[in-house]
């Protein structure tokens, strides 16, 4: 068994409302070694980016947060920002996004990979300057000496995305956590940003933490993928397992419910039916429930465990998930009028 | 799915020229952005056209231009023959009837102070084809018609989920009955497992109703699936142009080829076993394209030919047209 760098167990994480009490994540369970990537995907609200904060401690004063992140065996859930600051951007690195939301637009790019590194490195400001140069270089800036000196807004989308992969990878971290971090690029930019990223992680052997709705770029860079629902790991598998013999309903329905490139196919796409649920008001039993297809009365009673099935590291929480071995996609009809359920 | 061969809409040389202008006291003129220059495609009736292209291309502007949304700079747009660039008021309002538009955020493009049933019933009223009994009786036939339940058109926007709003967009854009929908990305801020309903029901949509489709969008899947002919936009113009299978699987462009390698594919093996062609830098500035073909800062077909003139976008042996002077059929998906 290799080195546990993160442990994230039973994390959960709600807002008040005026409306309620938002569970945003219910229950978040996995660890994490060097050299690994885990992939996190899901859809808008499934609590994919909310656990990325809550591991940072980025979140606001108003969440409520129980359960435990460890760090090398280091507890950070409720550090203070002082204790939080040596390992935010050294030891644990974070990639959001929104390059500019990182980026300070008032210094320039060289400046702000150099305050990174002097921030948690003992060097003279030289040596930083030096080395934010070489990281610049890593990540694909073509003249990084020259470019080093320029201010972000002269970058476009894709380069800025760059300095802040080596701003990620300054400090040799243990733990880099990319959030969508090529979502706002377009595809021919995507694909030099991910060679980036993946230069980054060979660099540093850090283990990665890639949170995607894009199942394309998942397929192309997780060696495990973790599937959330209503603020819920639903599904755990090897990368190739969870693609080719996906447990969950929702997971095979994600699947089946996508365009395919790579196919000439006029066939109908099959849809998930329905909405996600409010995260104010879930439903009885399984979240996934109104929309599933297998769903029976034990769906509305009992909330399904992650459970092991059949194969080796293989988790899904659902009570039918061997029902899928046979059925797969078959079990969503390829309808285009799918009686969506007025939420509210 | 496939256009029955009668063209509706056919746009020649179409160009949408936006003037940069600068200085405080006294504004002058000091370039001009390229967005669209010099397009030209038919679209047949019953017929998707597929329009593909990154951030920048022009894409979005070619369909308002389509539209009468901006006024052309030049270049002709003709819906069943008759010219749409040079009218105005009253011949202007009844062609527009026939082209329709859905645009792609359903949170801005819905009046959130509107019951969904006035916003379908808006065209209808503008154009005087508002009647008092047969009305509301059309509105809820077309709730019906995009898989909206006919008792809520007195809810608000709000009420209703990203596709639910989505499908009141389309609702909308249905109401005169048009004969060409303009898409301008239509399900890119739609969560996949709610876009395929949403792509569905377009197809479903145009097999009813015999609807002809300008789709204008960056997922290539998505293109991929909807689309009988696919034209791929690079910095304002179409680079390469066919039909779905020509484009995807033998496309003879190199930016479709370097595009359509770069797009990501959901099955791993698939995905770890292609090879990648990345490409070098970024989309030069739209103010000032490069001479000649405006792709060959980033190509790597690139010689001096391709700064001195541009190639034109026709068929140079691979069955379908492609604006390169080197073009060569590969397969990259």
């Amino acid at each position: 068994m290799a080195e546990v760098l993160l442990e994230v167990e039973n994390l959960t994480v709600s807002f008040p409302t005026d409306e309620g009490l938002v569970q945003a994540v219910r229950g978040m369970n996995f660890t994490l070694e060097p050299g690994r990537v885990l992939g996190i995907a899901g859809e808008s609200g499934s609590g994919k980016s909310v656990t990325s904060l809550a591991i940072m401690g980025l979140l606001p004063g108003n969440a409520r947060i129980g359960g435990s992140v460890r760090f090398r065996g280091r507890e950070l859930i409720g550090l203070s920002d002082n204790q939080m600051a040596p390992i935010r951007g050294g030891k644990i690195a974070v990639i959001f996004q929104d390059p500019m939301s990182s980026l300070n637009p008032v210094y320039t790019v060289g400046w702000q990979v150099a305050e990174m590194i002097s921030e948690h490195q003992d060097v003279s400001k030289d040596e930083a300057w030096k080395r934010a140069v070489e990281l610049l270089e890593l990540v694909g800036i073509p003249r990084a000496a020259e470019r080093a000196k320029a201010y972000p807004h002269e970058f476009s989308g894709g380069m800025q995305q760059r300095v802040v992969i080596a701003t990620a990878m300054a400090n040799d971290p243990d733990v880099i956590i990319a959030d969508e971090p090529t979502t706002a690029l377009d595809v021919t930019v995507q694909a030099q940003v991910l060679e980036a990223l993946k230069t980054a992680q060979a660099r540093t052997n850090a283990a990665l933490v890639f949170i995607t709705h894009d199942l394309g770029v998942m397929a192309g860079i997780a060696d495990e993928i973790m599937v959330m629902y209503a603020g819920k790991p639903v599904e755990f598998a090897a990368t190739e397992e969870l693609f080719y013999n996906p447990r969950m309903p929702y997971t095979v329905g994600l699947l089946a419910s996508l365009p395919r490139l790579d196919t000439d196919s006029s066939e109908p796409l099959r849809p998930i039916p329905g909405s996600p649920p409010s995260l104010i008001d879930l439903p009885s039993g399984c979240p996934f429930r109104p929309r599933c297809p297998l769903s029976r009365e034990r769906c509305e009673i009992e909330e399904p465990p992650l459970r092991r099935i059949g194969r080796d590291r293989h988790l899904a929480a659902c009570h039918f998930a061997e029902e899928l071995e046979e059925r797969g996609a078959e079990i969503f009809a390829p309808i285009a009028d799918d009686a969506e359920v007025i939420s509210s | 799915m496939a256009g029955n061969g009668k063209v509706l809409l056919e746009v020649d040389n179409l160009v949408k020229h936006y003037p940069v202008y600068s200085g405080k006291l006294i504004r002058h003129k000091t370039g001009v952005v390229h967005a669209v220059c010099g397009v030209s495609f038919e679209l047949s009736e019953s017929e998707t056209l597929g329009i593909v292209g990154e951030s920048g291309c022009g894409k979005t502007t070619l369909g308002r231009t389509v539209l009468q949304l901006v006024n052309a700079t030049s270049g002709s747009v003709r819906f069943e023959g008759e010219e749409l660039t040079n009218k105005k008021g009253a011949p202007l309002r009844r062609l527009r009837q026939e082209l329709q538009v859905v645009f792609q955020d359903p949170y801005a493009s819905l009046d959130p102070r509107m019951p969904v049933g006035d916003i379908v019933a808006e065209p209808l009223i503008v154009h005087g084809r508002w009647n008092r009994s047969s009305g509301p009786r059309r509105v809820r036939e077309l709730f019906r018609l995009v898989g909206l339940n006919p008792e809520h058109t007195n809810r608000y926007p709000h009420e209703f989920s990203g596709g639910q709003r989505q499908r009141v967009g389309i609702a909308r854009a249905l109401a005169l009955s048009p004969k060409i929908l303009v898409l301008d990305e239509p399900v890119s801020a739609l969560d996949v497992s709610i876009q395929a309903g949403v792509v569905n029901l377009l197809e479903a949509l145009q097999d009813d109703l015999g609807l002809s489709f300008l789709f204008i969008a960056h997922d290539l899947s998505v293109i991929r699936h909807i689309s009988d002919r696919v034209a791929v936009m690079y910095l304002g113009k179409i680079v390469e142009i066919g039909t779905r299978g020509q484009v995807y699987e033998a496309p003879s462009h190199p930016y479709t080829q370097a595009l359509l390698s770069a797009a990501p594919v959901p099955d791993p093996k698939r995905e770890r076993a292609r090879r990648r062609i990345v490409l070098e830098g970024d989309v030069p500035n739209p103010t000032d394209p490069p001479s000649g073909c405006r792709f060959r800062t980033r190509c790597w077909k690139a010689q001096q030919i391709c700064a001195d003139e541009e190639p034109a976008l026709i068929d140079r042996g691979q069955g379908h047209p492609s604006a390169c002077h080197f073009a060569e059929a590969a397969e990259v998906v």
